[in-house]
């Protein structure tokens, strides 16, 4: 059985019909065409998923997509301005060497924005904690957390 | 005046990733594609009696199931008897035997749920050594030890060992285990493979190897290299593990099939339980070191567990020839090298490809042996480390060493302050 | 899965009532971060997922000096509450490390009690704080003492009907100190945790409680071990004596984390650490 199912994506409204047990990785993914947001391991052990659920950084491979209803959803491409320009964080990203395969980025971004949404000077023991839940096979942890304080030292 | 060598130049992928809008593999999704689960063997060991398939023929939303005999050409990838779906005998938990094309994943799990199979459950041997023992159970018909050129082990030899022993003031033993890692990319297995519009086969791959693997799927489809095109190099992280094929050979046959795009994606657990491995070792080292702290011998019998079947364990085996000793010269050298086969997943290639292990191996050598010296853990190593002119154990002349300068470099970032007559050392000459 | 159901009640009232009439083909549903891997993996196939997320268990109060703790609180929640840092600390320090700032943002203390993992982080705390719980259903109510709460691993007294609906902490003294030792030190089961809370006058302790996580088939009290401390004048020599009675009493086992004999070693280590920072003599 399928249900209508409401809610905001990076600012637009999205109607959808969807199972009880699709999760929020599933709706994107599957039926909107946002696929930046990864199944890297459906368990939400890895952080490839993640995305903002009224601004907090949520697993969108645990979310049963129906309690999203209503809600308000936010992927890596909110990031960028509708003209293109990228964010201070993503721009930090690449210039810092913090992406290599890049499967892990767009779940990196979204934990690093909400951490600056919440707190703009963080230590750096907080930007580990706040990306602690994200993986990055390739390594590039050292220069993730370069490019988020580069961020953070320069507003 | 250089423009890019010595700067920092970012990659010119980098904002597709920044932005999310690079596309991987999984994150293509075709009209009218279908989506793959695989009958894989519960049991380590068997020999597969019944195999009914109709229930999941029979469900609907399932547009097809493939079983051995839907085949075109060979069904063998990785190694030349490794079946791509097993008719007859299991080696290895998880290994596929069917495979389902529906509309949804959801269906076509229910689909694979409702095949029946009846297996005649045998014993497996899940232990290198014990393998090895002529009474263990055979993994294969020929037997748990593959054969090399030389028999049943790779021989390296240089020297004389036993001369070297005899010329040694310690003599050092140990044994050292390797267990099996998975490479755990952030990017799954997955494939995406469609019959396009000049009746080729195209597949959007995770292959870190076209080439390699353009071959056995051409073998594997009954097609020529021309009517099969692999489209990829947007890969989630591999190390090695997307060296072999896992997805594309499925869900190509599928495609084949259906004449529809099929995606055929491993979940993370099937990844980390059933995709390629780099494979355990079991190590046993002998060293002789002299008091002067000069490495005199090294006798070694390394066994590479190589799993159900075997694609690169034997260059493995061969390829770590070169490495046993680590990098320092040792004059006399004994090396039997096993490539065993056990009731496990297959082992292949994951980043330093047993060259990690023997590297692993040899510094724990090195460290016991300062230790049975009394020697300075670092005045050993500079003492034994290569230096231009010397002969690795495979007899090549060493050039362009660098080891020496490295450690010294090492040493100063990290503080430590090496006696002079360390850091007067040259790789050029001893 | 392709037949399932879908119900999003309003309150509590609501809630119940399909619990009732469902009973055990309902799933509850709350943070999903135990429940949903095994919906992805196929491990579950609910027939009626229930999502208690909309009826306002979401809440952390104080009633007549009773700490009282919505079962849908968040960890992110005990995290940032002043009242559960003021009143049960023990709760937040083990809120803040477990899972990540994602699982911590959507998991929730009811989900982790009523999953009953053996290494369930927020049973410890619960467990020495003399924690109730209170489970409703159509028929009535009840509260059950959190140390009866849990019969083994995965399971609870909680009936097919019941919904955890509160944790009610009692005005309890005393300081409490939790560690929890994983194989990393971020989105990890515990390979071993431990829970104190020692209520003490000068150097002698009144009342110590003792709990400890990833030790047995359930999160465990132990009880000849506080009664060890209970009135006793406390030194170095006592709490360690304490801790090895602890540790006897437990019954770890082998497995992907651990070995039994590692729980029991580092176990003792960390409960003794526990109890000298609970009684202030931090070493």
């Amino acid at each position: 059985m399928k249900y209508a199912l409401t809610f905001t994506l990076n600012g637009g409204e999205v109607d959808v019909l969807v199972k009880p047990t699709d999760t929020l990785l599933d709706v994107l993914r599957e039926k909107i065409n946002i696929v930046s947001a990864k199944r890297g391991c459906d368990s939400g052990d890895c952080g490839t998923c993640t995305v903002l659920l009224d601004g907090k950084p949520v697993r969108s491979c645990l979310t049963i997509a129906m309690t999203v209803a209503g809600r308000d959803v936010k992927t890596v491409e909110s990031l960028s301005s509708t003209d293109g320009e990228l964010h201070a964080l993503q721009r930090a990203f690449h210039e810092h060497g913090a992406t290599q395969c890049g499967f892990c980025t767009p779940g990196m971004l979204m934990s690093a924005k909400a951490l600056l949404d919440m707190n703009s000077k963080p230590t750096r023991d907080e930007v580990v904690d706040a990306i602690s839940g994200n993986l990055c096979r390739c390594g590039a942890y050292y220069e993730i957390i370069e490019a988020i304080e580069a961020v953070v030292n320069s507003e | 005046m250089l423009k890019y060598v010595g700067k920092q130049i970012p990659r010119y992928e980098g904002i597709g990733h920044v932005t999310g809008r690079t596309t991987y593999v999984d994150d293509i999704t075709l009209p009218g594609m279908l989506y793959t689960k695989v009958l894989r063997s519960p049991v380590h060991k068997g020999v597969i009696r019944r195999l009914d398939v109709s229930p999941a023929e029979n469900t609907h939303g399932v547009a097809a199931v493939a079983v051995a005999k839907d085949i075109p050409g060979q069904n063998a990838v990785w190694a030349a008897d490794q079946p791509v779906l097993v008719e007859r005998n299991i080696r290895y938990k998880g290994e596929c035997i069917a495979a389902v094309a529906a509309v949804d994943e959801d269906t076509a799990m229910e689909a694979v749920e409702r095949i029946k199979l009846d297996i005649e459950e045998q014993t497996p041997v899940f232990d290198p050594i014990e393998a090895m023992k002529p009474d263990a159970p055979k993994v294969r018909p020929e037997g748990n030890l593959w054969q090399f050129n030389s028999g049943d082990h790779r021989v390296l030899r240089k020297g004389n060992v036993e001369k070297g022993f005899s010329e040694s003031d310690t003599v050092v033993e140990k044994t050292i285990l390797n267990k099996m890692n998975d490479h755990a990319p952030m990017e799954p297995h997955v494939s995406v493979a469609y019959v396009d519009e000049s009746d080729r086969l195209k597949i959007h791959t995770v292959s870190q190897a076209f080439h390699f693997h353009l071959g056995q799927l051409c073998a594997i489809f009954n097609l020529a290299a021309n009517r099969v095109c692999m489209v990829g190099g947007t890969v989630g992280g591999g190390f090695g593990g997307k060296n072999e094929i896992h997805c594309d050979h499925i869900a190509g046959l599928l495609a084949l099939k259906t004449r529809k795009p099929v995606k055929y994606r491993m979940t993370r657990k099937e990844d980390m339980l059933y995709s390629t491995k780099r494979g355990a070792f079991v190590f046993d080292y002998k060293c002789g070191v002299k008091k002067n702290g000069r490495l005199m011998a090294c006798k070694v019998r390394a066994i590479h567990d190589v799993g159900a079947y075997q694609t690169l364990g034997e260059y493995a085996i061969q390829k770590q020839c070169l490495y046993i000793t680590g990098p320092y010269v040792c004059p006399n050298v004994w090396y039997d090298g096993y490539a065993v086969y056990t009731n496990k997943p297959v082992a292949s290639s994951m980043r330093g490809f047993n060259i990690i292990n023997v590297t692993h191996a040899s510094e724990i050598m090195m460290n016991l042996m300062a230790e049975a010296i009394g020697m300075d853990p670092w005045e050993i190593r500079f003492i034994n480390a290569w230096r231009d002119g010397d002969t690795g154990p495979t007899m090549w002349k060493v050039t362009a060493a660098g080891l020496i300068e490295t450690m010294q470099k090492a040493a100063e970032v990290g503080g430590i302050e090496l006696p002079a007559h360390l850091m007067a050392m040259s790789s050029r000459g001893r | 899965m392709n037949s399932a159901r879908y119900f999003a009640p309003k309150g509590i009232e609501e809630a119940l009532k399909i619990r009732a009439e469902h009973g055990e083909t309902a799933t509850v549903l709350a943070g999903g971060t135990d429940l949903v891997p095994k919906i992805n993996y196929y491990d579950l196939k609910p027939a009626v997922l229930l999502y208690i997320g909309g009826i306002g268990l979401d809440y952390v109060r104080e009633e007549q000096g009773v700490l009282r703790v919505g079962a849908g609180t968040t960890w992110a929640g005990l995290i940032s509450s002043s009242l559960v840092t003021a009143k049960a600390s023990v709760l937040s320090s083990a809120a803040r490390q477990g899972g990540c700032v994602a699982t911590r943002n959507a998991g929730t203390i009811g989900g982790n009690v009523v999953n009953a993992s053996p290494a369930a982080d927020l049973a410890t705390p619960l467990l020495v704080m003399d924690t109730e719980l209170l489970l409703e259903s159509e028929a009535g109510k009840r509260t059950v003492a959190v140390r009866d709460f849990f019969t083994g691993p995965g399971e609870t007294v909680l009936r097919g009907d019941e919904i955890l609906v509160e944790m009610s902490v009692p005005r309890v003294t005393g300081k409490t100190v939790f560690i929890k030792l994983g194989r990393r030190k971020a989105m990890t089961l515990s390979v071993v945790n431990v829970a104190v809370r020692l209520d003490m006058d000068g150097r002698t302790c009144k009342e110590a409680r003792i709990a400890l996580g990833s030790m047995g088939p359930t999160p465990m009290r132990c009880t000849k071990a506080e009664e060890m401390l209970n009135g006793t004048a406390l030194d170095e020599a006592l709490i360690r004596e304490c801790a090895v009675q602890a540790i006897a009493e437990s019954r770890p086992i082998d497995d992907q984390r651990a070995t039994a004999w590692y729980r029991k070693s580092v176990g003792e280590a960390l409960l003794a650490r526990a109890l000298a920072q609970a009684a202030g003599k931090d070493s």
